[in-house]
């Protein structure tokens, strides 16, 4: 209803009103549930995949017989509920490192100019670019030599390390989009500098934060390179032991499935409650 | 004096420095140096099984920039992977992002359907899709048979597994293409069109002269972010293809990773990594100057 009417009135009848009335709507519902299709399919596919009994994974397509035993093999394996939890630790602490040491560094690249914010500003850019392939194993003898290999710390900050560069670049967007004026009357009021920061610019920026915080938690929890070189039987990570179930020989797709359906779960609950607040936080 | 000034800072200074120093440390530690300890050991005669650690000058780059696989095959594959996954994305994700914008009952639904891909990861959206287009089990090659197309062996002719690869990469970004742009749409200021409205332009030319260039800003962050990403490309190729069939398929992070990791030559790996990001960090840069050129030049 309202998208016919949110478009302009004085129009003359288009190619598909004349073709059948009402023709322009059932072709934009057309329109959406195939995109929709399209976009679901493959999450879809993996599900029934996941309810498929193992002899039967290889024609997905073909019979009829579901069962949630899968889900039960899986959630029986120690490694998966140990990984499950890993990935949620590391996930959150590193969302909430990455921002709290973003936040500042975009909110001096916002407010500063000068050679010192230009050239941090320059560093970020350069080794925003440079491809992970050439970092990956060096950083695991960095991570060796530093006695943090295979613990929580060693896979957190290289994370949090990827993320300084895209996020201090964003924030830098969100505080470009605050007046600064206020601070200067904060400062003006006897406020110093870290409270105009804490008190003043940081509220301001909580949509922002708000959404990279959203996106930060997809990212780690997804994340596949960085889990798989820098940690070993210490530190299951999720998506580790998932591809783990697809081998050259033996491809136990139902069970790979089943705990990608695990994964999807948590991911699931974030995007759905926080899309609100990313759509509204990246209005840069 | 002069060294006085040099290292005692004034009050505004150890104020800036002071909000980037946990930033600088972790990037530091965790990315600086280890991007030293490879380019390091891309001067070197470092192999994984042999690591002799000579200093063998610009040997390795030498041999990088003379191979033909790397020349013929994995710089045209990489810049064709990123302007076409770019490219196809950009548009998908503008569509959805215009229709997202608009009100509709259960729009909510449709978008979090949308942004599905967004909270799968990556290696399991590839190895999904290899499982999908595989030549004997795959659904692909069913709903072939059932319109009397014979089976397609996807994965082991170069364009028809690059473009499985291709096809990953756009279901994944899109949603972030769209995710961005909606937020932008959302943020653009209603007058201009309103008037458009009133003087009856018509969707496309109110598309075309009024939003589009509004959102120019964001398209630009959003490209040239993507441009950098997709550049980069590891995971999905890896998974999905192996670089295969016979390295046909290989980007530059693949051929870097083969190099250090199969054939066992980390020095060469390591210089073939650096040359690919002296590569990507010129082309960001004049990406992002010829785009910003013409936000300025649109306004």
């Amino acid at each position: 209803m309202s998208a016919v009417a949110a478009l302009p009135a004085a129009r003359s009848p288009g190619f598909f009103e004349a073709l059948a009335p009402g023709g322009r709507r059932a072709l934009f519902v057309l329109g959406v549930i195939a995109v929709c299709l399209l976009f679901a399919f493959p999450v879809l596919w993996l599900v029934l995949t996941s309810l498929r009994p193992g002899y039967a994974v290889y024609y997905v397509h073909r019979g009829t017989d579901f069962t949630l035993d899968n889900f039960q093999d899986v959630l029986g394996q120690e490694i998966v509920l140990k990984a499950l939890w890993n990935s949620f630790a590391i996930s959150t602490l590193a969302t909430i490192l990455s921002l709290g040491v973003t936040v500042t560094s975009g909110y001096m690249l916002s407010r500063f100019k000068g050679p010192i914010p230009g050239a941090w500003f320059g560093a970020i850019y350069v080794f925003r670019c440079v491809p992970y392939v050439s970092w990956v194993l060096p950083l695991y003898f960095v991570t060796r030599t530093l006695g943090i290999f295979d613990t929580y710390w060693g896979l957190l900050l290289p994370h949090v390390a990827v993320h300084i560069c895209f996020f201090s670049w964003i924030m830098k967007g969100f505080f470009d989009g605050i007046d600064p004026s206020m601070e200067y009357a904060a400062m003006i009021d006897g406020c110093s500098r870290w409270g105009a920061f804490l008190r003043v610019a940081l509220p301001a920026a909580v949509p922002g934060l708000t959404a990279l915080a959203i996106l930060c938690w997809l990212y780690t929890w997804n994340e596949f390179l960085f889990a798989l070189i820098l940690t070993a039987q210490n530190t299951p990570i999720l998506t580790v032991v998932m591809a783990q179930f697809v081998h050259e020989l033996g491809m136990e797709w139902h069970l790979m499935s089943a705990t990608a359906v695990l994964a999807l779960g948590p991911a699931l609950i974030v995007t759905i409650f926080g899309q609100k607040y990313v759509i509204r936080g990246l209005k840069i | 004096m002069t060294l006085r000034r040099l290292f005692v800072f004034d009050e505004k200074t150890r104020f800036m420095l002071a909000l980037i120093a946990p930033a600088v440390l972790v990037l530091v530690l965790f990315q600086i140096l280890p991007i030293l300890t490879g380019a390091n050991a891309s001067f070197r005669d470092w192999h994984l099984h042999d690591p002799k650690k000579t200093w063998i000058g610009l040997t390795n780059y030498a041999y990088v920039v003379r191979d033909e696989e790397f020349l013929g095959i994995v710089l045209p594959n990489t810049f064709g992977f990123m302007f076409a996954s770019v490219a196809c994305s950009l548009v998908a994700g503008l569509l959805i992002a215009l229709l997202l914008n608009r009100k509709f009952p259960g729009r909510w639904l449709v978008q979090t359907i949308i942004l599905l891909p967004l909270m799968v990861a990556p290696v399991i959206a590839a190895i999904m899709i290899r499982w999908m287009f595989n030549d004997q089990f795959g659904i692909v090659n069913v709903v072939l048979d059932v319109f009397g197309i014979a089976p397609v062996a996807w994965l082991t002719q170069k364009w028809t597994a690059f473009f499985a690869i291709l096809l990953t990469d756009v279901w994944l970004w899109t949603p972030w293409f769209a995710l961005l742009l909606l937020a932008g749409l959302q943020s653009l200021p209603p007058e201009p069109f309103e008037a458009a409205q009133i003087d009856a332009a018509s969707a496309w030319r109110t598309f075309r002269y009024i939003t589009l260039p509004m959102l120019r800003p964001v398209i630009v962050v959003c490209v040239v972010i993507r441009a950098i990403d997709a550049f980069r490309t590891f995971d999905i190729v890896w998974t999905i293809s192996g670089g295969g069939p016979a390295r046909a398929t290989e980007v530059f992070s693949i051929y870097a990773y083969v190099e250090a990791f199969q054939f066992l030559n980390f020095g060469r790996g390591s210089a073939a990594a650096v040359i690919g990001a002296i590569i990507i960090v010129v082309f960001a840069m004049g990406l992002y100057r010829v785009l910003n050129r013409w936000v300025e030049v649109s306004k």
